[in-house]
């Protein structure tokens, strides 16, 4: 590539004809060229936005349409003994899922008690120390976050299933907290980021203990990025089937597992059970989504 | 030097007599394009911007209001004064960039005798005739060097190859890059240092070869050395395009412009041009107290 | 050039108040969080690396009791466990090969009708929607992503497989050329309808987290584009989308990793025949959906070993897969930031 003289010449300073010459060239060039192809820009710019437009509806209504159908089938077999009464087997009319209810609660509980005081605890390490470690241990996190849930059933079957000879929620519960523990570690370290690394610092040198800036520096500052975090983990555990496909003693004993039992019974009962209890764990799950991001954004109003 | 693009071929054949040519061939072109508005105007070379009685507002707020200002063609108009006091509001209306912000603009802006909002000016084809420079530098983060460079060609439909290079390495020789990138033309350009990456906009914007540069406080992110090689630039740009600096330092303003508007806030917080006049008049001998009180240093 | 002011300052106080400071060199040389200050107190201490160490132990455990409950089907059938054979217990065939194909079929089909609905939903709501519509159209498709698993599944088996097999399968084996595709009896569950059924499920994590990206790219880019001359969509294709392929390139890791993945709601609608499918109308079976079919009654040792061989061979497909998605996330970024530091010096 060799360089213009003309254009060097212009830049010394002095402006000779053909310098002048050139700019109007050019200038003519792109003015040209803007002109004629404007109508084809804008053209071949709508139709890609009418595509763009296009993927909108296709998109949506089959997420629209599975809400609709979930509510509606699920609205005919709800009902307060739907929720207080035991399931019954095919063809006994009254049953519920309680069981699954309690069950479902109970394995959560358990996740819950396992996973975010871990969650936490990993955190607060991972903000305090950067470093090799650290950044292994963010690196399994990550991955783990990636492993299929049904890997981690297998998981809880081998730990705790096949040793002690029997099926257990504590088991499940097991399964669903290892689920969700990379999922709250990375939320709590995301939360932690957005307190400053000067303010543990001064919390520090002012001569407080560690535990103790991380509890009324670090916590605080973090705690609805925490909040927030923790409930869309659990949000995400309670919807879980595969965890407990291997360690849950009965479909009846938890949410999920009845619907995935029920949907392929061919009685209609069973059928609408199930999506009884999909209505259920739908707005559950949403209920919970929705108030994680509430509590954030009040939270989040409150401390600034 | 042989040409294959049609568009260059005939006008490489007038490139010994610039002038002439150049008319005739827009005379020629009225004829055979339909969208007369956005012609390069024959009349003024390094077409003028003419703004009458023009305001800004945002929603209920006034940015600005009634600004009255010609910007003479092929020479240096810095826009000064406090923050806040909507100078880059005025740069922005001059090339339509308020059209995507919710900003409304009253009054009349040309550019050249083309009326800027006029009814059937296209706003990707005027902006294809404004070079603007923003106050950070924003190269395309994805795009190489020299990619950035021949963007704005791309953007308006220039696709020759050997076109896009000469003119490309023409854009890096204006803006006194070329010896600095020449030989790393496809990394990437946030390799560049910060003074670098605003030249490299520069010459992103000269690649269009615009009649008006828009400058909004191009130097604001940068270092002293940076900031000398800029405003030699634009000193050495001014005898080919009009540029409109947009700048709260006053030195500045004074080593660089030819003419000078001066805006300061009013009492109700609304923006005003409150003096305009070459350079050494309005610094030495303002009009205006409150210029006077500005330049001196007793506001903003 | 830069004064003592610029290079950043050693806290004063952090250095003066550290009362364990000693050693080869001062406290306010160390980097922040080695300084040694109040000893941290011992219950915390042990917690905190308790808690690390318990998560390391995790990992570790899931790796190990994967491996070694898989090898004795490593054992029985070689290496080739990995890509050869036929899944037939009842004839003491243990081998994921067609599994293997199986979810890598339906992922691929799911991603080719995931991301492009997914990116074309992810610019009409960043880039072409109005807000007053593309805020809470966003918000309504993120709460989507929470829907569990099992709730698409049992909408897409007694909803959608009764559509398929009536309308969409019938009107599919009509097409020109592409028929050759979707061949066979229109039943119902199939390996179409599987991957359906996961671009449904993963379409939401694609639209919010591209939005999330195509949203970051800073107003500076597209502004300079515009002030280019470049139409709106000039703007959006050479800006926007290449600014935002990192987190472009993260969602569609995220939804690969989550379709492989996959294992209930594949099971209830492919149909569940371990063999390579025929045709995407034809049924098949994925290692998720083979494992959730399988595990409960495979006969004890080489059978639940088999199993869980399975499982292994599905965590490395979704490891790799994840690393590759973090490797390139890690490549492309930084580089805004190195742009801004630049722009400092």
């Amino acid at each position: 590539m060799r360089t213009l003289p003309t254009v060097q010449v212009a830049l010394d300073g002095a402006m000779p004809d053909m310098g002048l010459a050139e700019v109007a060239r050019r200038r003519l060039v792109v003015r040209d060229s803007a002109r004629r192809s404007i109508r084809r820009r804008r053209m071949a710019g709508r139709a890609m936005q009418v595509i763009c437009l296009i993927a909108v509806p296709i998109g949506v209504a089959p997420l629209v349409a599975l809400v609709l159908a979930t509510v509606s089938k699920g609205a005919g077999a709800v009902n307060i003994g739907f929720l207080l009464h035991a399931p019954t087997p095919s063809g006994v009319p009254g049953g519920g899922i309680s069981t699954a209810i309690a069950g479902s609660g109970e394995i959560v509980a358990y996740a819950i008690a396992l996973a975010v005081p871990m969650g936490l605890f990993i955190a607060l390490f991972l903000f305090e120390r950067p470093g090799g470690i650290a950044s292994t241990i963010r690196f399994s996190a990550d991955v783990m976050s990636g492993v299929p849930s049904i890997i981690i059933g297998i998981f809880a079957y081998a730990v705790y299933v096949e040793r002690f000879h029997h099926f257990s929620n504590v088991a499940a519960g097991f399964a669903l907290g290892v689920l969700m523990l990379p999922i709250m570690v990375r939320a709590n370290e995301e939360a932690m980021r957005t307190v400053s690394v000067d303010l543990w610092e001064a919390g520090v040198s002012l001569g407080a203990r560690r535990s103790r800036v991380a509890r009324s520096v670090v916590l605080r500052g973090a705690l609805p990025g925490v909040v927030t975090g923790n409930l869309l983990a659990v949000a995400r555990g309670v919807g879980e089937t595969a965890p407990l496909l291997f360690t849950v003693a009965s479909p009846t004993f938890a949410m999920t597992l009845l619907i995935f039992n029920d949907a392929t019974q061919p009685f209609s009962d069973a059928q609408q059970t199930a999506w009884g209890t999909a209505l259920v764990l739908l707005a559950l799950v949403l209920i919970l989504s929705v108030t994680a991001r509430m509590v954030a954004w009040t939270l989040n109003r409150k401390t600034r | 030097m042989k040409r294959h693009d049609e568009v260059t071929g005939q006008a490489s054949n007038h490139a010994t007599d610039p002038r002439a040519h150049f008319d005739d061939r827009s005379g020629r072109l009225a004829k055979e394009s339909k969208a007369a508005a956005d012609r390069p105007d024959p009349e003024v070379h390094g077409a003028a911007v003419t703004l009458d009685d023009v305001s800004i507002t945002f929603g209920d707020h006034v940015a600005v209001r009634n600004v009255t200002l010609q910007m003479p063609a092929r020479q240096v108009t810095a826009l000064v004064g406090p923050s806040g006091c909507g100078k880059t509001s005025v740069l922005r209306a001059i090339n339509r960039l308020h059209d995507h912000t919710g900003g409304a603009v009253r009054g009349s802006v040309r550019l050249g005798n083309l009326d800027v909002y006029g009814p059937d000016v296209q706003p990707e084809v005027l902006r294809s005739r404004i070079g603007m420079v923003f106050q950070r530098p924003n190269p395309f983060p994805t795009m190489s060097i020299f990619d950035n460079v021949i963007s704005g060609l791309r953007f308006n439909g220039v696709r020759n190859k050997r076109l896009l290079r000469e003119m490309g390495i023409a854009a890096l020789h204006n803006a006194a890059l070329w010896d600095i990138v020449k030989d790393r033309l496809n990394q990437p350009a946030l390799r560049l240092s910060g003074g670098q990456q605003q030249r490299l906009c520069i010459a992103r914007a000269l690649a269009i070869e615009p009649e008006v540069l828009l400058m909004d406080e191009p130097c604001s992110a940068l270092d002293p050395v940076a900031t000398a090689k800029i405003e030699d630039l634009i000193r050495h740009l001014s005898g080919e395009v009009t540029i409109a600096l947009v700048t709260h330092n006053m030195f500045q303003a004074a080593r660089v412009s030819d003419n000078v508007a001066v805006f300061l806030l009013g009492d109700d917080r609304v923006g005003e041009l409150v003096e305009v006049g070459p350079t050494d008049r309005v610094f030495d001998t303002p009009d205006d107290a409150r210029t006077k009180a500005y330049v001196t240093g007793h506001v903003g | 050039m830069n004064g003592p002011i610029a290079s950043s300052p050693p806290s004063p106080v952090a250095g003066s108040v550290a009362p364990g400071a000693g050693g080869d060199r001062p406290d306010r040389l160390r980097p922040w969080h080695k300084r040694r200050l109040l000893p941290s107190s011992p219950l915390y201490a042990i917690v905190r690396w308790g808690a690390a160490g318990l998560f390391a132990a995790l990992v570790i455990g899931l790796v190990v009791s994967i491996v070694s409950q898989s090898s004795q089907a490593f054992a029985h059938s070689g290496i080739s466990f990995l890509w050869s054979g036929t899944w037939n217990p009842d004839a003491g065939d243990y081998a994921g090969g067609t599994l293997v194909v199986g979810t890598v079929i339906t992922t691929l089909v799911a991603m080719i009708i995931v991301v492009p609905v997914g990116l074309g939903i992810s610019v009409s709501l960043s880039e072409l929607i109005p807000p007053w519509l593309a805020g809470p159209l966003s918000t309504s498709i993120e709460f989507l992503a929470a829907v569990p698993s099992i709730v698409v599944g049992l909408w897409a088996l007694l909803v959608l497989s009764p559509v398929f097999a009536t309308d969409v399968e019938p009107a599919l084996e009509g097409l020109p050329v592409l028929n050759r595709l979707f061949r066979g009896p229109a039943y119902g569950p199939s390996v179409l309808l599987a991957s359906v059924v996961l671009a449904i499920m993963t379409l939401p994590t694609v639209v919010a987290l591209s939005r999330t990206a195509l949203g970051g790219v800073p107003i500076a880019d597209r502004e300079a584009a515009m002030a280019l001359g470049a139409t709106h969509w000039q703007v959006v294709r050479r800006t926007v989308l290449p600014g935002a392929r990192s987190g472009i390139a993260a969602a569609i890791t995220l939804a690969v990793g989550r379709a492989l993945g996959e294992s209930i709601a594949v099971a209830l609608v492919i149909g569940n025949r371990p063999a390579i499918p025929h045709s995407l109308l034809a049924p098949g079976a994925t290692l998720g959906s083979a494992i959730v079919n399988q595990f409960a009654e495979a006969s004890p040792g080489l059978g639940t070993s088999s199993v869980i061989a399975l499982a292994g061979v599905l965590l490395l497909l979704t490891i790799l897969v994840n690393v590759v998605g973090q490797l390139l996330v890690r490549r492309r970024g930084g580089r805004r930031l190195l742009g801004v530091r630049g722009a400092v010096v």
